[in-house]
């Protein structure tokens, strides 16, 4: 870990009485963040890839979150004929929730990493699905943002396959013995979200507030939509040292 | 139970979960006689085949990303896009190639990072030399912060 | 020194406008499998690096799906894309998957995906 003392107060050592007290401004630069300088500023000049390219994507991953999903799911209770399509061209429907695999990200051809081969598992009454990639972490970020810590854990990874009821129970969801549950591990180029079954208490509701109780968690599968439920389990959030500064325009 | 391949594939899952991060020099280099077909399977085992394995329940969290988290995702993302590798290559790499050690001992973008460090210098983009000159230049620029 | 020359632009080549893995649709001839087969899991040689998780080897399960072409993750990992094959979605029996599966849970599965290279008829 490299340190590095603010020049100005170098020097200022305790007791000296009626002085700014000496608060050392050490900034801690660690070897990860003087690695990634040093990768990318030399990725660039070797022409690899440009600033502005790395901008490009850091914005478009900026763009990604959940919301697009849950209209997805939304749009397929709503409506018989597009949950079958949903079911059958994943990448289909996500163009009416404006998302489009190929050409949302920047390169045109998907993105690198999660592809164009969405599937929407449908639960049933008799079904529920949850979503685990045993071998990584893969996820379908353009339509449902970037993955949980939890979601990336070898614990989660080995566990979930093997003991899915009881992963299961420790985020709170507990199914009856004869409900199917079926892990997709995510091994290849497919990537899967969760389709929940229609909660009860939601007749007549429209698409937006049906939305609004799809969470993240709900279209991984370690979470089932709810009445009133707008947000995913609370969980501990072990904080950044120097997390990302958004810049919104 | 099954076939032989089942019972060994459950003996296999039995076994790596003694394989370990080491920080140390393990035993010396066995002589070939001591590693038997169960042992030469857990030893050449691809790192993140890890699916079935026991392990304990741990404390589900969230994460806050680190900017350096940010931007290397998407410096991964960008030189695949511009055709350095594929997420495939990179996968392999970053999640195999690392071996066992590097794999469960360093956080999962730190893996992500050195990754983007060892293709540009395997495929000669950047020579060994370079990478190590600039992570010493940036080293330097962080000793050197300029007086406010 | 030698120093090979790398054409960075071959997939975006294929795939721009199209996407991937659709830019492998229609080369890796016709499926040995459909929806319905049954099917094992070979247990075959992967050294360095394999996609095939090993906690499927030698499991016997049902094809839900043929889902698309590509070259197999053991080729691509090496970016050789020369030979791309049909990959398959299988399902399995929970109880048939782990010895310790609670008898209770009979009817739980587990669903991934396969290149055919890892399928034989069963």
């Amino acid at each position: 870990m490299a340190k590095v003392l603010d020049d100005k107060k170098k020097g200022h050592g305790h007791g000296h009485e009626g002085e700014h007290p000496a608060a050392p401004m050490v900034e801690e630069v660690s070897d990860f963040e003087i690695l990634e300088m040093a990768v990318r500023e030399l990725a660039i000049e070797k022409g690899l890839f440009s600033a502005e390219d790395h901008r490009r994507w850091t914005e478009y991953v900026h763009s990604l979150g959940p919301l697009p999903a849950a209209r997805l799911v939304a749009k397929a209770w709503l409506d018989p004929e597009f949950k079958k399509m949903a079911v059958n061209d994943g990448v289909k429907a996500s163009l009416k929730v404006g998302v489009d695999w190929i050409k949302s990200p920047p390169t045109q051809f998907g993105t690198p990493s999660d592809y164009c081969n969405l599937r929407v598992l449908e639960d049933t009454p008799k079904l529920k699905h949850v979503v685990v990639c045993t071998l990584c972490s893969c996820y379908p970020r353009p339509i449902l943002g970037q993955s949980p810590e939890w979601y990336r854990t070898p614990a989660y990874r080995r566990r979930l396959v093997r003991w899915p009821r009881q992963v299961l129970s420790e985020f709170g969801l507990q199914l009856p013995a004869d409900v199917e549950i079926r892990v997709a591990d995510s091994n290849q180029k497919t990537r899967y979200m969760v389709l929940p079954v229609r909660p009860a208490g939601t007749e007549g509701w429209t698409e937006d507030q049906l939305a609004e109780i799809v969470t993240r968690d709900c279209m991984i599968g370690v979470a089932v939509p709810k009445p009133g439920v707008t947000s995913n389990v609370k969980l501990p959030v072990h904080r950044a040292i120097h997390p990302i500064e958004h810049h919104h325009s | 139970m099954g076939s032989p391949t089942r019972s060994e594939v459950m003996r296999h899952l039995d076994l790596v979960g003694q394989l370990q991060p080491a920080y140390h020099q393990p035993a010396q280099a066995p002589y070939p006689d001591e590693i038997n077909h169960e042992r030469f399977r857990a030893l050449l085992r691809s790192p993140h085949d890890i699916g079935g394995e026991a392990d304990i329940s741990i404390r589900w969290e969230e994460k806050q990303e680190e900017q350096w988290e940010a931007n290397t995702f998407a410096t991964c993302e960008c030189l695949a896009w511009r055709g350095v590798w594929s997420a495939e290559e990179r996968r392999r790499r970053q999640n195999s190639d690392v071996g066992e050690t590097q794999y469960l001992g360093l956080p999962y973008y730190g893996r992500w990072l050195l990754s983007a460090a060892r293709i540009m210098v395997d495929k000669q983009y950047v020579t060994l030399t370079e990478l190590n000159n600039k992570v010493e230049e940036v080293r330097k620029r962080y000793e050197q912060t300029p007086s406010r | 020194m030698s120093k090979p020359h790398h054409d960075r632009t071959h997939h975006a080549k294929k795939a721009t406008n199209v996407g991937d893995p659709q830019c492998f649709k229609g080369q890796a001839g016709p499926a040995k499998f459909k929806a319905g087969d049954t099917v094992r899991i070979r247990d075959l040689p992967d050294f360095f690096y394999t996609r095939c998780q090993t906690y499927t080897r030698g499991m016997v399960g049902t094809v839900t799906l043929a889902v698309y072409e590509s070259p197999a993750a053991e080729d691509e990992a090496w970016d050789n894309t020369d030979k791309p094959e049909w990959f398959y979605s299988v399902k399995f029996r929970q109880k048939d998957l782990w010895p310790d599966y609670p008898a209770a849970f009979a009817n739980d599965t587990l669903e991934t995906e396969f290149s055919e290279r890892w399928l034989e008829k069963a």
